[in-house]
């Protein structure tokens, strides 16, 4: 299957059979002044449908950088020189390389739902409506207005099944690291994604609020069957995930 | 979808979209009040124009156009003239009561054919108000005790004379020509001498001028002031004086006279069958017909100045026609000669209107130039708050808004706060351009600051009436401004690379 998957047409039609995502030998380099700081040095990750793969890897070993590519927020270098070595981050077999704009935006609405590692909520919002702004972006004005109520019904079950049914009005200020790391979560899982990518989830927390709400994303994943990449440093997190892959010298180890 | 409510909580959480809000007010006020004082100052002039000459006027002053009466037939014969009436301009001196000497322009008109053309009867300013205005509460206008029917003397110049038992002529003058009253804030006047005016009596002096062009003497009268005219426009009120026109003719030596036979000489003696000498009688040789100065000519309905300016014009030269001896001396001008003009091209209100125009003009370019000084600050406003909101920007496009949503984020914003910003100059430009003789005249008493000199903008009050197409315009200018501010912002915003603007802090 993943030999199929090698070597896919940039915009080849999506196929069952291949992973839901994969990132091929990708390179990311960032340039700081006139220094290169080569952060991935032909990375490669692949999930199938419903699986859970978690990422471990120093701080700094560009784990993050990874799990931009795999959501479409950033792009993996080109590799000029070797044209056939198919460098690319695919969905579902499908280059999102190849993606239009339209085609991208598209993605990180419907396909990816993401949960940074540092939040990243609005502040100006209240914690509903920071769940909520993930599916307006999704429906646009008509399809928002028409589903609205089933929407705010949805996000409240969310937030309540996270422990924060009573803190809907409140503003992200308001909250403690981890009430933020959860609103994070229901946002990401609000317009229903194939695929979750979660950028050290628990990082921020005590082991036991970590550790419960790993036991409820989990238990969401398994009436979803989402597939899921996490990333983490923390053992007991990777050891939940069917399959642990490493982060090393800008290569996945197994 | 999510730009109205990220709109809604930007607007409510932040003072800068206001303070930019602001900017764009203060900017649509300024256009707005000077546009329409301007524009109705403008107006006002226009409309004076009309109402002081009708359409057109034929004018050859000084000495005047002989058979007149002929010439009005010939234009009221016309389908496109509604009414033509003479009249006599001259100047004068008047002398007040006081004593004091004014120079005016007196006017000789035919009252009756003068009110058809311009309605000055509706202009008189003493006539009994059964209600007090507005602003009078303790009704102190003293028209409220005139007679009823007082206007009657200015409608036909002339005021009764108990003494003689008959109406004499009389004058009618300008508010302002005596200087005896004072304005109030409610609009009407009272007199500063303390007594019931009008019909005080006045001296008129004027000064005909012999067929050569030398002044052969002067001639005064008096006269009681039947009524006094306020048009608004103060050159006028100041300075005008209408009296019969037959009064003036007489005064002017324009009237019809007979000419004597140039071979009479006083002492000459005739004899008679039987030898006896008498003394020969002056004979006339010929009549020298009455004279006008002015012909004010009103057009029919729906017939535009140009068109009866046009029309008179050739009237002008087949009445001509009919005299053999033309010329400046003989009141028939040569039709190249004669002066034949609209109201908008009446010499002296023609450049001051251009100017008016040209100065209108050139504050509304000078205040857009200020405007270009809001866009520059809304640009700076809203560049400052899209570095602020760059992670916000992040996290939308993170969560898979398009750079075009993004950027309408920012339009729209721009666009709400110039819509805002507008609607507020605009309700401020609306009161304060209603209010604005109260409050220039509370700036003439708290700070000594009179801007609106009536001696040099012609008219006694400030145009106050604000024109909705100029509103709209101005206020839809005003949110499109801030949008085109918020253009620029908006764009570096919809570039943001999402993963930078993430890092962001
Ligand atoms: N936009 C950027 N510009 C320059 N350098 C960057 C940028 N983003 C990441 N880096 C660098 O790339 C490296 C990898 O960063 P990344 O955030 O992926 O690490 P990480 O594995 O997620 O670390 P941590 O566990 O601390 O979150 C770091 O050295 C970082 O300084
Ligand atoms: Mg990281």
């Amino acid at each position: 299957m993943t030999q199929t998957a090698a070597q896919p047409e940039a915009n080849a039609p999506a196929r069952d059979d291949a992973p839901i995502i994969e990132a091929k030998e990708v390179f990311k380099t960032y340039r700081l002044g006139r220094v290169d700081v080569p952060v991935l040095r032909g990375a490669s990750l692949s999930a199938r449908e419903g699986e859970c793969v978690a990422v471990l890897g120093a701080s700094g070993s560009g784990k993050s950088t990874l799990l931009h590519l795999l959501g479409g927020l950033d792009r993996a270098d080109r590799q000029p020189i070797d044209v056939d070595a198919a460098n690319h981050v695919a969905h579902r077999g499908r280059s999102i390389d190849g993606f239009s704009a339209h085609e991208l935006d598209q993605y990180r609405r419907s396909t990816v739902g993401f949960v940074f590692q540092f939040y990243h909520l609005l502040p100006e919002l209240t914690v509903l409506q920071n769940v909520l702004i993930a599916a307006m972006v999704l429906h646009g004005r008509v399809g928002y207005m028409g589903r609205s109520a089933a929407l705010r019904e949805r996000a409240t079950q969310l937030l309540d099944r996270f422990g924060l049914a009573h803190r809907l009005k409140h503003r992200p200020v308001e909250l403690s690291g981890g009430e933020r790391q959860r609103v994070a979560i229901a946002r990401a899982l609000i317009n229903q994604p194939e695929l979750l990518l979660a950028d050290e989830p628990t990082g921020n927390l005590d082991q036991k609020t970590g550790g419960s709400i790993l036991d409820a994303m989990m238990a969401l994943r398994s009436e979803t069957k989402q597939t899921m990449v996490i990333v983490t440093h923390d053992q007991s997190t990777a050891a939940r995930a069917d399959r642990v892959v490493r982060l090393v010298d800008g290569k996945v180890a197994r | 979808m999510y730009q109205a409510l990220l709109t809604r909580r930007y607007l409510t959480s932040k003072i800068m979209p206001l303070l930019s809000a602001a900017a764009v007010m203060l900017c649509v006020a300024m256009v707005l009040i000077v546009w329409s004082v301007m524009g109705g100052f403008l107006n006002m002039l226009l409309s004076s124009g009309k109402q002081l000459m009708g359409d057109v006027s034929i004018a050859w002053p000084i000495y005047g156009i002989a058979h007149y009466e002929q010439l009005i037939d010939d234009l009221e014969a016309s389908p496109k003239v509604d009414r033509a009436t003479p009249t006599i301009e001259a100047l004068g001196l008047l002398k007040l009561p006081t004593d004091e000497p004014r120079q005016v322009q007196v006017i000789g008109i035919d009252p009756e054919g003068f009110n058809a053309v311009t309605g000055y009867v509706d202009r008189l300013y003493w006539k009994r108000r059964a209600k007090p205005l507005p602003g009078d509460t303790h009704g102190e206008d003293p028209r409220l005790k005139l007679p009823a029917g007082f206007e009657a003397y200015g409608k036909t110049l002339s005021y009764p004379d108990p003494a003689r038992n008959q109406d004499l002529p009389a004058v009618v003058t300008g508010l302002e020509v005596s200087r005896f009253y004072e304005r109030t804030r409610a609009g009407y006047v009272v007199s500063v001498l303390g007594r019931i005016l009008p019909s005080f009596e006045v001296t008129i002096t004027v000064a005909p001028i012999s067929q050569g062009g030398s002044v052969v003497d002067t001639s005064s009268q008096s006269f009681v002031v039947a009524n006094e005219f306020r048009t608004g426009l103060y050159e006028i009120d100041a300075n005008q004086v209408l009296m019969p026109i037959d009064v003036l003719q007489e005064m002017l030596q324009l009237e019809e006279q007979s000419i004597p036979d140039p071979n009479w000489a006083p002492g000459q003696v005739e004899f008679d069958a039987d030898g006896v000498p008498h003394p020969v009688v002056a004979k006339t040789v010929g009549v020298k017909p009455a004279r006008a100065t002015n012909i004010l000519v009103n057009g029919a309905k729906g017939v535009s100045p140009q068109q009866l300016e046009v029309e008179v014009r050739g009237i002008y030269e087949t009445w001509a026609q009919r005299y053999a001896e033309r010329g400046a001396r003989q009141g028939v001008p040569e039709p190249e000669r004669i002066q034949i003009f609209t109201w908008e091209n009446k010499p002296g209100l023609r450049t001051f209107i251009q100017a008016v125009k040209k100065e209108t003009a050139l504050v509304l370019v000078l205040f857009m130039i200020i405007s270009l000084v809001a866009v520059v600050l809304i640009l700076a406003i809203f560049w400052s708050m899209v570095s602020e909101k760059t992670k916000d920007i992040g996290i939308l496009r993170a969560v898979g808004a398009s750079r075009a949503g993004v950027a309408w984020l920012f339009l729209r914003y721009g666009l709400v706060i110039g819509v805002l910003g507008s609607l507020v100059g605009g309700g401020l430009a609306f009161v304060i351009v209603r209010n604005i003789n109260p409050i220039h005249e509370w700036m003439g008493r708290a700070l000594g600051l009179v801007i609106w000199d009536p001696q040099v903008y012609y008219f006694t009050r400030i145009p106050n009436q604000v024109e909705p197409s100029k509103a709209a315009i101005v206020m839809i200018s005003g949110a499109v401004c801030a949008m085109l501010g918020a253009l620029i912002p908006a764009a570096r915003a919809a570039w943001m690379d999402p993963v930078k603007a993430l890092r962001f802090e």
